[in-house]
């Protein structure tokens, strides 16, 4: 290898050599797990209403049940496995908000319950609560103005 | 000692590194290089509550072996040169605390051991010093906590993604010796 390389050509060179992530695999995965989820909520869903329960009430449910299942998958270390299998499958419903409030929540309990958990909970979803409430407020506005 | 150039420094008396000792975790002992460890350790824990504890005991262990090998005993050490990727350098300096030693604390991620080697080599070049001892470490869990995301949270790496050491390592340096020497130390930037 030539030593009297410049920035540029040492990066294009690690590019080169570097393997990429399989991102045909990732998106299949991607898609029939996240897919998977979403029967499962719609399951939830049909069962909700079969039952008699409005649909409001029944969509409410849903959120629940999948949080709560994240939640619990989380902590028994079985859904990050499936996030790494799936990525944005399991990450972009539900299940991922809840897997990214509960893992700080575990990962900071040993700095305890107040510093810890109760100060780091929202490291990872902090972010989309900041800037999706204030998102949200703002749209109100318009509407409450212009609408 | 003289300088050479834009960063070397050109040591008059060479420092010799009079022995070495690392202690690694479980991804490392089962890589190609297990075999030129000190000390394999099959639990991320080791025994501790928090991975922060656990890198403490990696890094007070590899300087108990180091000082063990080296025959060389705590209070003969002059200086201790050590760090880690933590805030405070804490698993280095609670690690460490016990051992009695006068403690600069070095942060350098990737570098810290390079750069303790360096500070160390020219006070033991300064004459006045006899024996050295360098030391890091650092560790998955604690690493990905301080840096990345929560071990729970499930995201994907890319295969090319790094995995911070679990481990420690320990040199200590003195006068004379054998060696292998540190003769010129050169840091330097890159660009």
């Amino acid at each position: 290898m030539d030593m009297k390389q410049t920035p540029a050509e040492y990066q294009n060179y690690v590019n080169e050599k570097s393997p990429n992530s399989p991102i045909l695999k990732n998106c299949f995965n991607a898609f029939w797990v996240g897919g998977l989820i979403c029967c499962i909520g719609q399951l939830i869903y049909f069962y909700c209403t079969y039952k008699g329960l409005d649909e409001t009430s029944s969509s409410t449910v849903v959120s629940i049940s999948l949080v709560g299942l994240s939640a619990f998958l989380t902590a028994i270390n079985i859904f990050n496995r499936i996030g790494k299998f799936a990525g944005a499958g399991s990450l972009i419903p539900i299940t991922g908000f809840a897997n990214s409030i509960v893992s700080p929540a575990m990962e900071y309990k040993s700095e305890g319950y107040v510093m810890g958990v109760g100060a780091k909970m929202f490291t990872v979803a902090g972010p989309v609560l900041v800037y999706g409430i204030s998102a949200s407020v703002i749209l109100g506005l318009i509407m409450c103005i212009f609408v | 000692m003289k300088k050479l150039g834009l960063n070397t420094l050109k040591l008059d008396n060479p420092a010799n590194i009079l022995n070495t000792a690392s202690i690694v975790g479980p991804k490392e002992s089962n890589g190609p290089l297990a075999e030129y460890f000190d000390t394999c350790i099959n639990d991320e824990f080791w025994g501790e509550k928090t991975w922060e504890k656990a890198e403490s005991k990696f890094i007070k262990e590899a300087c108990n072996t180091v000082l063990a090998k080296a025959g060389v005993s705590a209070k003969d050490i002059d200086y201790l040169f050590a760090g880690d990727l933590l805030n405070q350098c804490i698993s280095s300096s609670f690690g460490l605390r016990e051992s009695n030693i006068p403690f600069f604390g070095v942060f350098g991620a990737c570098s810290t051991f390079v750069e303790g080697l360096i500070l160390g080599s020219v006070f033991i070049d300064s004459t006045a010093c006899n024996n050295i001892l360098c030391a890091t470490s650092s560790h998955f869990c604690s690493a990905e906590k301080q840096f990345r995301f929560p071990l729970e949270l499930g995201n994907q790496r890319t295969p090319t993604s790094q995995w911070t050491v679990t481990g420690a390592g320990a040199a200590v340096l003195n006068k004379m010796g054998d060696g292998p020497f540190i003769t010129h130390v050169t840091p330097r930037c890159y660009y």
